[in-house]
């Protein structure tokens, strides 16, 4: 589990460009959501992996209990339900 | 209201077999399983997943499959494997400690990180060639304190059972009642009497005439959190009573563990060791049998009697000289129950 503080950040679609700023307290997954994009989920709380997303740029704030450390080094992806970014922007292979 | 941090027994080592048991106990329900090498373990009956009952499950290679949709469940609660599914951060369920010991599967309902084994009673019958222990199990819909007060008060025999081991005597003779700790002891002895038929039967097993008076005695203990160990016997009149020599006499022990299921439900394992004759297999059936009978008879009442206290729940009963042995058995109990609630405001 992260120690950082829930911080505000933004997300970059690299399909399209488009950025999202994701508000402290909201996560990833229900920020993109309500703008349409849609990211298949169950849990919501970093445990089933559905909502597994590339990351493509940035470092992210890993707060899943699905991912290994190992993979949660490489910082290739993450789980928009729960985790955050250490960074101010993530790339997302969306 | 039960004491949870302390041993029950969960069932006979014989029923649970190569499946599941679903049995709740102090108002948990709970899956019992055999790990590998046949170790018992003990989970809370839901699976993580979808709530489903464990127990309707099948056990595979010292896990508990889920019959839904195949969640695999280990004797420590974690989750194991999950079709198509990564389970390291599955939360664990409820696990409760167990052991098996005397032919029974002993469950501690409470914290598993506070069971004790050394805390475990100790019998000295049990695995004793010496002895011979025939027993079962009732359900019964009733507190486990009306099972106490029962077993406390053996009056009742004279009423509920008249046709096997009651007989007016035991109304006539008073009982004493002494307090030890958490030990109470209620006892009775009646001599020169007529034997009932249960314990014509017996000293008839135990080669001894079954038509002269006899000395008879009914000495009831009861421990926390509810087992009550009944000595019971008849000798020959004259002979020295409870003290006479063994070949004077036919006794046991009547065994009673009373294990919680709801407030107003119990599992009954009732039973009887005896010293005579303890290789006759077929004489522990007759008595278990016999017995099996006996008991049945107090579950009738039983069920009755709770029936009409849930039906009126702020009546005042009676307490009278003969309730005394139930009564001390509730002090200790509520006593217990104070001092576990004390623990856990503690901590």
């Amino acid at each position: 589990m992260s120690a950082l503080p829930d911080t505000a950040f933004e997300v970059e679609m690299a399909s399209t460009g488009r950025v999202f700023e994701i508000p402290a307290g909201q996560s990833v997954l229900h920020t993109l959501m309500f703008e349409g994009v849609d990211i298949p989920f169950a849990c919501e709380e970093g445990v089933c992996g559905t909502c597994l997303t590339g990351v493509k740029q940035g470092e992210v704030d890993h707060r899943d209990q699905y991912l290994t450390p190992e993979e949660q080094a490489k910082q290739d992806c993450f789980m928009p339900c729960c985790s955050r970014a250490v960074t101010a922007r993530l790339v997302l292979d969306l | 209201m039960f004491l949870k941090n302390t041993w029950y027994v969960a069932c006979q080592s014989y029923e649970l077999t190569d499946k599941p048991l679903a049995r709740k106990v102090c108002g948990e329900s709970i899956a019992f399983f055999r790990g590998l090498e046949n170790k018992a373990a003990a989970v809370e009956d839901f699976c993580p997943h979808r709530g489903a009952p464990l127990s309707l499950g099948k056990v595979c290679n010292g896990h508990l499959v889920c019959g839904y949709h195949g969640l695999e469940m280990g004797c420590d609660g974690k989750t194991v494997a999950m079709p198509g599914q990564r389970v390291r951060g599955f939360a664990p369920i409820k696990r409760f400690a167990v052991v098996e010991r005397y032919g029974f599967i002993w469950v501690w309902p409470g914290h598993a990180d506070l069971a004790d084994e050394a805390a475990m009673p100790v019998f000295e019958w049990f695995e004793n060639p010496n002895w011979a222990y025939g027993g079962g199990l009732y359900h019964i819909a009733c507190d486990y304190r009306l099972m106490i007060d029962n077993l406390m008060d053996l009056t009742h025999e004279t009423y509920v059972h008249a046709t096997s081991i009651g007989q007016t005597e035991i109304d006539e003779t008073p009982s004493k009642t002494t307090v030890d700790g958490d030990k109470v002891v209620t006892s009775r002895f009646m001599q020169n009497i007529q034997a009932p038929p249960f314990w014509q039967m017996a000293l008839r097993a135990n080669d001894l005439p079954d038509d002269q008076l006899v000395d008879r005695w009914q000495i009831c203990r009861f421990t926390p959190p509810s087992h009550v160990l009944i000595e019971v016997g008849v000798a020959l009149a004259g002979k020295g009573g409870y003290d006479a020599a063994p070949e004077h006499k036919a006794y046991s022990v009547v065994v009673d563990f009373i294990t919680p299921e709801t407030e107003t439900s119990i599992h009954y394992f009732w039973g009887m060791v005896r010293q005579f004759k303890p290789q006759d297999a077929a004489l522990t059936d007759q008595i278990r049998q016999g017995q099996g009978g006996i008991f049945s008879e107090d579950l009738g009442m039983l069920e009755q009697q709770q029936k009409n206290l849930s039906a009126h729940p702020d009546r005042a009963l009676l307490m009278l000289n003969i309730d005394a042995g139930g009564v001390q058995s509730r002090r200790v109990i509520d006593r217990l129950l104070a001092q576990e609630a004390a623990l856990k405001v503690a901590a």
